[in-house]
């Protein structure tokens, strides 16, 4: 399949995952119901479903999927590792800790802004930590202290977790477990524009450094020998890709496999040439992650389940499928 | 990721109330007139101090915060608690959860010889059969007798004072997002019920859930009670009221009656007067 015909495939393949996640939903509406509501006319009920929770919530699962699916992406690129994922530098880690600890020590209370910002704060801050780590030893960055560095504080943040919890009651417990399986449920209009402020310049940089990437992803010598600035690109395209990754756990909690299947997968169709991957790569996220969010809350409606199950039980037989494919025609 | 969801879960799994409890029929219940005894239900401790036992008690958990045992010594959490401490206080009558949450606490104090009954604090009428079985084990069954009576003549009057109030539809949340809710089942939906609330969630498939948020929108809602310190967006109820209830009542105990009363005057402000 050439990358037009799948970029144009997604692009269609987004377009109606948005229309059928503001069509459908636990509450059943009519298409004229909708579409009057979408105008500011009709039932005011059908209008705050609409308008104030099924958009906002679309919005923010193609930003925040095509967004992981990018950082993704890049990681795989910088760290010269298929298994490296948006949360490999220990991202989910720092930010689960900042959500645990407001919840154990019930800062929630302070407003519906604590949680994100102290999620975020925690990814920064794990962020920050492995980087300085990664930096310490010399000049250059080397990608495989990165790495460890990444896992090993990502452990030392799932021991504080384990631990915070262990001395929390069991209510604690249940909306730790809850926010860290990840949800699209707390969309605002608001969190959709601070999530789209960051995200769209941060996607269209990482698109613009697709040549560069390319390169890096051949391996750091070459790059350098063809006249790519090795660390700049490295250090610039990893902070990005990181906030990006920080910006999405902040408001819609850890979602797994997004991150590590669709950029493989969309790698496995059209090759890894970054010009054309790192933009499917986001197309074929939001689209991914805007249906695996209709199937939460369809599923057993009125009940949600997280949506990191749908994005597992989905998303992995898929891949083998595709992995299947790749190893059988080589 | 996967090591730290599995220790969450392990965590979850452990420390979660004991909704789903199988009655265990096969051993005989200790009688008798218990002396040592260490309460691993913090319910059941507070029937203990009702019914007159409070000084029978030679250890509490973690989770027992009043001042009244404060001096105790801990033996841990109410599900796998620490053997070693239980052993040390040589209690004659160990007090555990019903259920199957915590399999192995059961075959450890049989191996150590010390006896246990189980208890199942989730519903009304599980907290009534919980005073009677500690009456028995302790020997107090008069005043268990007199404790049970207490209580059913509290939710007795409850139901009484809010029969004029014509009834609420209310919605119960317990925080999370999305939001979490009690569903019929659970010692909450109990509640609100005997406070002359109907419960808005009845139809939920399980005990307690998240439903999408724009279900509580389209739900009409006369009252919205939050636990505890929990965030609730007001505008996903634009017409309730909305109510912050204390934690505690979520706790099913010897209290039951004073927490319908709570609730009722939550749900329905003042209420009628208790006739003589």
């Amino acid at each position: 399949m050439s990358r037009w015909t799948l970029g144009v495939g997604l692009l269609i393949a987004t377009l109606v995952s948005v229309l059928l996640s503001v069509r459908l939903g636990s509450v059943p509406l009519t298409t004229a119901e909708v579409l009057a509501a979408l105008g500011g006319n009709g039932d005011p009920v059908v209008q705050d479903i609409v308008l104030r929770l099924r958009l906002p919530r679309v919005f923010l699962g193609v930003l925040v999927g095509g967004g992981l699916a990018i950082a993704g992406a890049t990681f795989q690129a910088l760290l010269r590792n298929p298994l490296a994922e948006p949360y490999i530098l220990g991202i989910s880690g720092g930010a689960s800790v900042g959500a645990v600890l407001v919840l154990a020590f019930g800062w929630v209370a302070a407003g519906s802004w604590a949680l994100p910002l102290a999620a975020f704060a925690g990814a920064v801050l794990a962020i920050v930590l492995v980087f300085r780590v990664a930096t310490a030893t010399g000049r250059a960055m080397d990608v495989r202290v990165l790495l460890l560095a990444g896992v090993v504080v990502a452990a030392f943040f799932s021991a504080c977790i384990a631990f915070i919890l262990a001395i929390s009651p069991a209510r604690t417990v249940q909306s730790a477990v809850l926010w860290i399986m990840g949800s699209l449920a707390g969309a605002t209009w608001r969190s959709v524009l601070l999530t789209a402020v960051y995200t769209t310049p941060a996607v269209l940089l990482l698109v613009a450094m697709a040549r560069p990437l390319n390169l890096l992803a051949i391996g750091e010598e070459t790059a350098h020998h063809l006249g790519a600035d090795v660390e700049r690109v490295k250090r610039i395209s990893l902070v990005v890709a990181a906030l990006i990754t920080a910006s999405g756990v902040a408001v819609a909690g850890v979602i797994g496999f997004v991150g590590l299947v669709v950029p493989h997968a969309v790698r496995l169709v059209i090759g890894s040439d970054h010009r054309a991957l790192l933009p499917l790569s986001f197309l074929a996220g939001a689209a991914f992650l805007t249906l695996a969010d209709l199937g939460a809350r369809l599923a057993l409606a009125p009940t949600e389940i997280p949506i990191g199950v749908i994005t597992a039980f989905v998303g992995v037989p898929f891949f083998l499928v595709l992995l299947r494919r790749s190893v059988a025609t080589p | 990721m996967h090591a730290l969801l599995l220790t969450i879960f392990a965590a979850a799994c452990g420390g979660d109330g004991a909704e789903e409890g199988a009655q265990e029929g096969d051993r005989p219940e200790p009688q008798g007139s218990a002396t040592r005894i260490i309460s691993l239900v913090p319910s059941a401790t507070l029937t203990l101090r009702e019914i007159g036992a409070a000084d029978r008690l030679v250890g509490r958990t973690d989770f027992d915060t009043g001042a009244w045992v404060a001096d105790l010594p801990s033996v841990g959490g109410g599900l796998e608690p620490n053997l070693e401490a239980i052993v040390s206080l040589r209690p004659d009558l160990v007090v555990r959860f019903a259920g199957s949450q915590d399999r192995r606490t059961p075959a450890r104090l049989d191996d150590l010889g010390i006896p246990h009954i189980a208890v199942r604090p989730d519903r009304v009428e599980d907290v009534l059969e919980t005073v009677r079985v500690l009456g028995r084990a302790t020997g107090l069954e008069a005043s268990a007798a007199e404790l049970v009576a207490r209580i059913e003549a509290g939710l007795a009057e409850v139901e009484e004072r809010v029969r004029p109030h014509p009834r609420k539809r209310v919605a119960y949340v317990l925080g999370g997002t999305p939001p979490w809710v009690a569903g019929p089942g659970t010692y909450i939906h109990e509640l609100v019920t005997l406070a002359g609330g109907d419960n808005v969630f009845s139809d939920l498939g399980e005990l307690y859930a998240g439903v999408s948020p724009e279900e509580i929108r389209s739900r009409e809602i006369d009252v919205v009670l939050v636990s505890g310190t929990d965030v609730f967006d007001p505008s996903l109820a634009p017409d309730a009221r909305i109510e912050i209830v204390d934690e505690s009542i979520e706790i099913p105990g010897p209290h039951l009656a004073d927490a319908a009363l709570q609730l009722a005057e939550l749900i329905h402000g003042p209420l009628a007067p208790a006739s003589p």
